[in-house]
């Protein structure tokens, strides 16, 4: 699926800002199942961008801007072709998941984290909830689908970085709650986990169809991908029940949040500022020519 | 069992050979003895006074009022005879460049250390200097660690091995150089009978190798400033004098701004660039757009500068891969793996748990081993097996059985022995050295180092901190048969 | 020079004088006071503590001799007292320890020590004068030290360029606290007044090798505050501290600042001291302090802050 993509922060300042330092994490990846044909960074007022790829491969835009501005605004456009992306097949019995191959290559993503630092009771629930089972993949998604049970979709219900344990207790989250929830329980349970910071191409983020519109507006995604020995890294969405495929965009993924934040920085001015965030997100027509040669 | 036992209690003394006193230390040991008690005790009150007039001090660890304390300096100088130094010498050198090699293979080269399971991937994964945020940033010439300080004991046959290296801020340099400045004041007798290899020239290397990791972007001569954290911190004094010896500027973070990726200081006579930083600062508190957002020490952009090549920072970013516990014991198969070279200098034997033998051989030997967790810093965590109680082994031995990747163990290191002076009299006492490597250019060790000494008797702790002393350390000039 | 290590010898500079005046001026308001009849008392004190700008945070105290001296020499409450002061200027001087001469840092550490270990506030009960005289010598001492020790460099200029933009404006200051009680009281002061602010001035000397002993108010006036030759005199101040700027500010961007600079001078140079006098002397003191003060202001910006001056905030957007 062909998806234009244009991501926007706007900040309003009751006062001039003096200097600001800012690092975009905003374009998507360009992997198997996913390639980018066009991404461009825009900033008012202008600041020299460099670009480059970090630890985890995300392509990352840091910028600074120094003279007085009220207001700021970054904007990124990309145009991305998505595929769908295939899911494991159950084979691989639980018992890989002790294997040195997978403790020893994957062990940053088995660790606690910052957003992903799970309590002595949020390792027995997620060691109950996968009980019994043999396989990988049957264990990945019983976690997954018991965190999309646990939460209910409440926006402005928690704020990023709070702690997972907390966004347990109180059974409400955003998508970022979801995918630091199911982390933390997977990797307490042994499993590889990763998160993963992208969009979605719904009018919801918890609906599971293609918008019937042409252009929808929402904010970033998150969701996780968790690895299945013999397989590899499975994209899995515990906010949304349909597959990780063709609707999510992937920027990137890190350990949590903090590896793959879209927008971070600091300035010099007032406390106080407006931010608002958007993502518009659109289909692109098909070209006669592209469409046949689709074909 | 017996043999353990026997190298514990095997102390080496730097003076006194099975056949006396040896023959580098007997010039000094005379004219020590010539001096006799009374006249010891008041050289040793004038050097107090010395380093009490300069003003010469250091923060105590803990000390919740920050008081300081004057430097203790002991009257009674080691001396390394050449032979000896070209042997550390040869080692620290190997042993830097491989480090140098090891963390740009890790940060802006293929990992191939890592692909090829030299060093365990997810030992440096989790080593808490690995700065993930640095990966990409360029050093130039490779020279990471531009000031190292690499500790060193002897053991109880007198071999020179590595204790721990610090490749991220290492402190300690003025101190060497005081020492040698006091020491010329109050013993100046004692230098006519030897040809000391000289430590006052730090200043113009350590700026030599600064200039020699300027960015290729700099024009012309470029400038260097030392970066502090401020007059708070323990080693204000150090850095102060290091801008001094250097005459370069010494800033603090809130003198530096970064305007599209090149760094400037604010001079009242506008923004001057920065092209090398030598930093005493540490990595998580340098930049509050990559690392801590609450830093207000460092330099909002300052990383971004670095990566885009326009600004180099010493040491480089990230170091605390290299000098974490975890990577210590790897140390000897990088320098293998680098350089197709057998380490000159050995580290302390230690063993891994997470390999299945030499776990049992941890076991076997609880009570005789240290043990440190891996992922603690700052000395926590650590288990004197020889001191332990039972109860603390059986806990130890119960959370290695548990994780076994939690931690290293090693063999205890008795450090060798010096006289040292009390009140005019002489009684050994165990000492360490931290000698200090630049890598600019080319790689150069100043010769000597720091001396630590503990001071109670008996005690193997030489943190000035902790009450440990210092003593000035001659190199002597000759050839190194 | 890096802009924070002018900032600080600049503040230096400022404290140092900011305490040796404020002794000057307890010194002139408390020998007045003797002569005075009891019931002018609180007024005079009230007078002097409006116009170092601190009537508002004296607050309840007791306004009286022994109160007001204790705030303003000792009093920890109190940032412009004279402890609190040299402590600042002390603070100043140690962040700049690499930029200064060990004797000049020795001097002003020293006498911070001593400040802290000495009973200020029983020899202010006993012997006031002593104190005052004590801090005055002090001062001046360490500003001599500055002068026979430090290099004729930036470092140099900033100190000197705080040092007399503080006592310009303590000086317009102090000249009102007198006239402005003279004027208030509508009589003439006697000669024994005139003296003691001469010489608290460290000026009686000097005035009389230039006029006679005749005391003329408005000779006096002018001696204080449009002498050329005397240090410290308004117009002395400024034209010293003129001088600094102009080798200071760089030639293009520092214009603005160096043409306030003149104009404050000037008007200071060419009034006319009778006609000053009629048309009002507190207004004319009250303005010139007000144009100094902008000085200063311009000097922070130009120099010291360059647009950091606003806090560092941290934000994150999903």
């Amino acid at each position: 699926m062909r998806i234009k993509i244009r991501y926007e922060s706007a900040f309003e300042y009751p006062e001039a800002v003096r200097e600001s330092h800012n690092v975009l994490r905003a374009c998507p990846a360009d992997d198997e199942h996913q390639t980018v044909h066009r991404y461009e960074v825009h900033v008012a007022p202008t600041g020299r961008i460099q670009s480059y790829r970090d630890y985890w491969g995300t392509r990352v835009d840091s910028f600074g801007i120094r003279r007085p501005h009220g207001s700021l605004v970054v904007s990124a456009e990309a145009d991305v072709t998505t595929g769908e992306r295939p899911a494991p097949k159950p084979g691989a019995p639980m018992s890989r998941y002790g294997s040195d191959a997978v403790v020893l290559g994957h062990h940053s993503y088995l660790q606690r984290s910052p957003h992903a630092d799970w309590s002595e009771d949020l390792g027995d629930e997620a060691r109950d909830t996968i009980g019994g089972l043999d396989t990988a993949v049957e264990a990945v998604v019983a976690l997954h689908d018991h965190v999309a049970d646990v939460i209910d979709y409440a926006p402005g219900a928690t704020y990023v970085g709070m702690d997972v344990n907390d966004v347990r207790r109180r059974r409400k989250g955003v998508c970022q709650d979801f995918a630091h929830l199911a982390i933390a329980m997977y990797r307490s349970a042994g499993i590889p986990a990763r998160y993963v910071s992208g969009y979605l191409y719904a009018a919801d983020q918890t609906v599971a169809v293609a918008p019937e519109i042409a252009e929808i507006i929402n904010a970033t995604h998150a969701w996780v991908e968790a690895f299945v020995p013999g397989f590899g890294w499975w994209g899995i969405d515990p906010t949304n029940p349909t597959p990780v495929g063709e609707l999510h965009v992937k920027i990137g993924h890190g350990r949590d949040y903090d590896d793959v934040m879209p927008l971070r920085g600091v300035y010099h001015g007032p406390a106080d500022h407006k931010l608002g965030v958007s993502v518009t997100m659109s289909r692109e027509q098909l070209s006669q020519a592209q469409s046949q040669q689709q074909q | 069992m017996l043999d353990s036992r026997a190298g514990i209690e095997t102390q080496f003394s730097e003076v006194y050979g099975a056949d006396g006193v040896y023959p580098h230390y007997k010039a000094l040991m005379a004219r020590l003895e010539v001096l006799g008690e009374d006249d010891l005790a008041h050289r040793s009150r004038l050097l107090e006074s010395i380093f009490r007039s300069l003003g010469i001090t250091f923060g105590l660890s803990g000390d919740e009022e920050g008081r300081e304390r004057t430097w203790p300096m002991d009257l009674v100088p080691r001396i390394i005879p050449p032979g000896e130094w070209a042997h550390v010498e040869a080692g620290l050198v190997q042993r830097v460049r491989a480090l140098n090699l090891f963390l740009d293979d890790l940060y802006v080269g293929e990992q191939a250390v890592l692909n090829d399971g030299i060093v365990p991937r997810w030992i440096v994964e989790s080593a808490a200097g690995y700065m993930r945020e640095a990966y990409g940033v360029p050093a130039p010439l490779g020279s990471r660690c531009v000031v190292a300080g690499i500790d060193i004991v002897r053991d109880g046959q007198g071999v020179y091995r590595v204790l721990e290296d610090n490749l991220r801020v290492p402190s300690g340099i003025s101190y060497v150089l005081e020492n040698r400045v006091a020491m010329t004041r109050v013993l100046p007798l004692a230098f006519e009978h030897h040809r000391v290899r000289p430590v006052n020239h730090y200043g113009s290397s350590l700026l030599a190798a600064l200039r020699a990791i300027s960015p290729t972007a700099a024009a012309g001569e470029p400038t260097i400033v030392v970066l502090t954290p401020g007059v708070a911190n323990s080693a204000y004094f150090e850095h102060a004098f290091l801008a001094r010896q250097m005459g370069v500027e010494l800033v603090e973070g809130r003198d530096l701004i970064v305007d599209d990726h090149v760094v400037f200081m604010r001079t009242t006579r506008g923004l001057q660039r920065v092209d090398v930083i030598y930093r005493r600062l540490n990595d998580e508190f340098l930049d509050p757009v990559v690392f801590r957002s609450d830093s207000l020490l460092g330099v909002p952009g300052l990383v971004a500068a670095a990566r885009a090549g326009n600004v180099s920072i010493a040491n480089a970013i990230g170091n605390g891969a290299a000098d974490d516990k975890g990577v210590y014991p790897f140390v000897p198969d990088l320098i293998s793996f680098y350089l197709g070279e057998e380490a000159v200098l050995p580290n302390v034997t230690t063993y891994l748990p997470w390999e299945p033998d030499q776990r049992q051989v941890i076991m076997d030997r609880l009570d005789r081993l240290v043990f440190k967790p891996v992922a603690e810093a700052g000395g926590y965590g650590i288990v004197i097996g020889p001191t332990a109680s039972d109860e603390t082994l059986a806990a130890t031995a119960a959370a290695i059985e548990a994780d076994p990747r939690g931690f290293i163990a090693q063999e205890v290191v008795q450090l060798s022995t010096h006289p040292t002076a009390f009140d005019g009299r002489l009684s050994p006492r165990h000492i360490d050295l931290r000698p200090f490597v630049l890598s600019g250019e080319d790689i150069e060790v100043i010769p000597g180092g720091l001396t630590r000494v503990a001071l109670p008797e008996g005690s193997l702790i030489v943190n000035s901190s902790q009450g440990g002393g210092s003593k000035d350390t001659w190199v002597l000039e000759g050839d190194a048969t | 020079m890096l802009s924070r290590h002018a900032e600080a010898l600049f503040w230096f500079g400022r404290y140092l004088e900011r305490a040796e005046d404020t002794s000057r001026m307890l010194d002139v308001t408390y020998h007045n006071l003797l002569e005075s009849p009891p019931t002018e008392e609180a007024a005079a004190w009230h007078e002097l503590l409006e116009v170092l700008f601190v009537d508002q945070a004296f607050g309840g105290r007791r306004l009286d001799a022994p109160g007001v001296t204790h705030y303003l020499v000792t009093d920890a409450d109190n940032p412009g007292s004279i402890v609190c002061s040299v402590g600042r200027a002390r603070e100043n001087a140690f962040g700049v320890r690499d930029r200064i001469s060990t004797e000049l840092w020795e001097a002003i550490n020293q006498f911070h020590l001593d400040l802290q270990s000495w009973d200020v506030a029983g020899d202010l009960e006993r012997q006031p004068y002593g104190v005052f005289r004590t801090v005055r010598n002090r001062c001046q001492m360490i500003a001599g030290v500055a002068s026979q020790t430090m290099p004729r460099d930036d470092g140099y200029r900033f100190i000197l360029l705080g040092l007399m933009l503080e006592r310009a404006e303590m000086a317009c200051r102090l000249l009102a606290v007198r006239y402005a009680r003279l004027l208030h009281a509508g009589r003439p002061m006697s000669f024994q007044a005139w003296l003691a602010v001469l010489k608290s001035v460290s000026a009686y000397e000097a005035y009389l090798k230039s006029h006679d002993a005749s005391f003329d108010p408005t000779r006096v006036l002018e001696f204080l505050l449009l002498s050329p030759s005397f240090p410290r005199s308004v117009l002395f101040s400024l034209r010293v501290a003129e001088a600094q700027l102009d080798r200071l500010a760089g030639a293009e961007d520092g214009a603005h600042l160096i043409r306030l600079m003149g104009r404050v001078r000037a008007r200071a140079e060419f009034c006319d001291i009778d006609d000053v006098l009629v048309t009002g002397l507190d207004q004319f003191l009250e303005s010139l302090q007000g144009e100094i003060y902008d000085v200063a202001q311009l000097v922070d910006r130009y120099f010291f802050r360059a647009g950091t001056d606003l806090e560092l905030h941290a934000y994150q957007a999903t």
